[in-house]
């Protein structure tokens, strides 16, 4: 204990600690530090540099593994009819359902920013699509869609907007806007919640100035709300662009895919490759394509994040 | 000061280590009960699941030292979930598979070679079971699993949605012209409302491993077949393929005698169907009655659903459903695992799954029984079990049928013609095998 006199002093108890501190010999504890860390770059090397390695490997050994490095599956992806129609179909999904995100999530969150009675509720009701999983969402849908007992149907047909029943699963021109449609439903709220975020950090004060300039609500939403939430959309239009091109439970439980291959994704059709035909050399091929292609998509948004910072 | 510094994490690791190698000491060196992992997709169903639970509870008063740890698994998940836990030494000792998928897994290796097991238990052991079982099950010389039920398909309708329709329900049809006609007027609006409610035949049309055991007696029937005798090469370019999948194709396009969204349709979904009366007609098996009845109890499905052989086209066939019980490869306890296989194999608990499942057996000495001779499903199963033959048992299988589902998709919905589908789909086949 440090005392001035006989008496403890908080002052002198500082100024020994600080002391004892600068006595540490610090630049051999420094090593300590990577001790620390081992455990989280092991769990990364595990997790994430290992399979990724096995991935990039595997997709180039031949089928069985015998014999050299080998390019085959990837040229037999560049030669693959279906591989350019599943890539045609993912961009299609991928590219609707971020629109789609967008505008209805941006709306939502401008509504849910009011001061609203029972907002808080309504900021619940509104996250609860994002918490179903992403498989239990693809059920449901497809019993909503289902021709024979799906409640969307039943109400058409009741309120006169349909002779008969759609098959919203099976039509050609109808099963990828389906899946669309239940993965705008799923996916709109996390896009919400950021925006929500956005609008909750513009400065009110912003708004107040606007409106002493004579600023309308519509010019008040494109000077000073839209600009502010400038940041927040680019995070958003990145992730959400991630993981729809990911997005797999949903389409493949309501649709596996087909009929056909109509609604094949990228993600089902490495699903389908690696695990029913056991083709690990090719879907690894298509796997490494597809995380080719999402770099490419995220490499615009990162720059622009980096030039933000 | 630097020396603690360097001292404490080296005893965190050390500490670690040793706990990691404790956990990793199998519980039988520690001289605790054996714990074995026991995966099976009926655990999930209600019938089969309660009738798995009651035998496992028997196999565990019988052997104090096993204890058997059930994991439930969904059935369309299994062969990725099992893949995936076999590559990576961590497959439960005991799964159940179906002749689907069974010869991918002996290719991948994730199945333990059963041949010095079933020799240690005598020169007689297998001579209880049928031939095709064991053939099937063994690949490059070595048993790589137990034969479970096996079973031939046949077609199951309902006898009131018969009468109600003016057809005599102790007459099923005959041939596939036949069949067209009932299925036309078995296709009806019940309830007078102008809408068609009730159809003459449903069939699980989505891409799942039940729609071969469905399509493949019809394809088989007209004289088709989807590969050449040898294996080698695609055979849906014969004028007989081409029938037999205008034939299916017509039920849904042109007949309408199935139900709208057709390609959606799981097994699950058709025995829905047939549990509400809304369809009359469906191919199954053994399983078929108690899993309906278990659905809607309302329809008293014993007496009101009948069994008949699958109609008749150039040639009388039908296809075999067989099931097997594989010990994982890497196992740590092989000796229970093969006791506990055995049991699930034996003639007692075969006779149990029959009572409960009311699906046929692989062994002869319990088809014979009265208890199975006398029930009107199981009587007319075993009846075709002459007449059934087994899918293809090559590792392609499962791509080769896809692309012919794709086609059937294609053709139902309209995206091509039936023509077209077939082709895309023959030469599709080709690639997969020229890939060889």
């Amino acid at each position: 204990m440090n005392t001035a006199g006989g008496r403890f002093s908080p002052a002198s108890h500082l100024c020994g600690a600080a002391r004892r501190i600068a006595r540490i010999p610090r630049p051999r504890d420094r090593h300590l530090g990577y001790v620390f860390i081992a455990p989280t770059i092991l769990l990364l090397v595990v997790v994430l540099a290992y399979p990724a390695y096995q991935s990039v490997h595997l997709s180039v050994s031949p089928r069985g593994g015998i014999g050299g490095p080998t390019l085959v599956h990837y040229v037999a992806l560049a030669q693959s009819d279906l591989f350019r129609q599943v890539i045609w179909q993912t961009a299609v999904f991928v590219a609707a359902s971020v629109a789609a995100h967008v505008v209805l999530g941006l709306a939502m969150a401008l509504v849910l920013n009011r001061p609203l009675w029972g907002r808080t509720g309504f900021r619940i009701l509104a996250l609860l699509p994002w918490v179903v999983p992403d498989v239990v969402a693809g059920i449901i849908w497809k019993w909503i869609l289902n021709p024979l007992y799906g409640v969307l149907n039943d109400a058409l047909v009741r309120l006169g907007l349909a002779a008969n029943p759609l098959e919203w699963l099976t039509n050609p021109s109808l099963v990828l806007p389906s899946v669309i449609l239940a993965n705008v439903w799923r996916g709109f709220p996390f896009v919400m919640i950021i925006f929500l975020a956005g609008l909750q950090s513009i400065a009110t004060e912003l708004y107040e100035a606007a409106a002493i300039d004579g600023a309308g609500s519509l010019q008040r939403f494109r000077h000073v709300t839209l600009p502010g939430l400038r940041r927040v959309f680019i995070v958003a239009l990145a992730l959400d662009t991630i993981w729809e091109t990911r997005r797999f439970g949903l389409v493949q439980a309501m649709t596996g895919g087909g009929p056909g291959t109509l609604s094949e994704v990228l993600s089902t059709q490495v699903f389908k490759q690696y695990f029913q035909f056991f083709k690990f050399e090719f879907a690894s091929a298509m796997a490494i394509a597809m995380t080719g292609l999402l770099l490419v998509v995220s490499i615009p948004y990162v720059r622009m994040i980096v030039r933000e910072e | 000061m630097r020396r603690q510094g360097v001292v404490v994490p080296v005893r965190i690791l050390a500490v670690s280590a040793v706990m990691l190698t404790v956990g990793l000491i199998p519980p039988a060196w520690s001289g605790e009960a054996v714990t074995l992992r026991f995966s099976n997709w009926h655990l999930v169903e209600t019938v089969w699941g309660r009738s798995l639970r009651e035998a496992i509870a028997i196999f565990e008063s019988q052997n104090p030292g096993i204890r058997i740890a059930p994991e439930p698994i969904s059935y369309a998940e299994k062969e990725p979930r099992y893949q995936a836990e076999c590559a990576a030494r961590r497959m439960p000792d005991v799964v159940k598979l179906h002749n689907f998928s069974l010869t991918m897994f002996f290719e991948l290796g994730c199945a333990a070679d059963l041949t010095p097991l079933v020799q240690k238990e005598g020169p007689n052991f297998l001579k209880t079971w049928y031939e095709t079982p064991i053939k099937s099950l063994t690949y490059r010389g070595k048993l790589l699993a137990m034969p479970g039920d096996f079973m031939s398909m046949v077609l199951i309708y309902n006898r009131e949605l018969f009468r109600a329709a003016g057809l005599d329900p102790g007459r099923p049809p005959k041939d596939w012209t036949e069949f067209l006609d009932y299925a036309k007027r078995l296709t009806r609006d019940t309830d007078g409302d102008g809408r068609i409610d009730q159809w003459g035949f449903s069939i699980p049309a989505s891409k799942n491993p039940g729609l071969p055991l469905r399509i493949a007696p019809v394809v088989w029937s007209f004289g088709a077949d989807f590969l050449t005798p040898d294996g080698r090469r695609s055979a849906m370019d014969t004028r007989e393929f081409r029938e037999a999948f205008t034939y299916i194709v017509e039920l849904a396009t042109v007949h309408k005698v199935v139900p709208p969204g057709v390609t959606t349709f799981g097994p699950g979904d058709v025995r829905t169907q047939m549990a509400h009366r809304r369809v009359a007609m469906k191919m199954g098996s053994g399983w078929s009655y108690p899993i309906i009845n278990d659905i809607n109890p309302a329809l008293k499905a014993y007496d009101t659903l009948e069994a008949a052989p699958v109609p008749v086209g150039r040639k009388q066939i039908t296809m075999a459903w067989l099931s097997g019980w594989i010990m994982s490869p890497h196992t740590r306890h092989p000796d229970a695992a093969w006791k506990f296989i055995k049991f699930l194999t034996s003639k007692e608990t075969e006779k149990k799954f029959f009572f409960d499942n009311r699906v046929i057996s692989s062994r002869k000495d319990v088809n014979t029984l009265p208890m199975v001779q006398t029930d009107k499903f199981s009587k007319m199963i075993v009846s075709q079990l002459q007449y059934a033959r087994l899918e293809p048992l090559i590792p392609e299988w499962p791509e080769i049928f896809d692309a012919f589902a794709t086609a059937l998709q294609e053709a139902i919905i309209g995206a091509k013609s039936p023509d077209r589908a077939l082709a895309d789909a023959h030469a599709r086949v080709n690639t997969i095998l020229g890939a060889r």
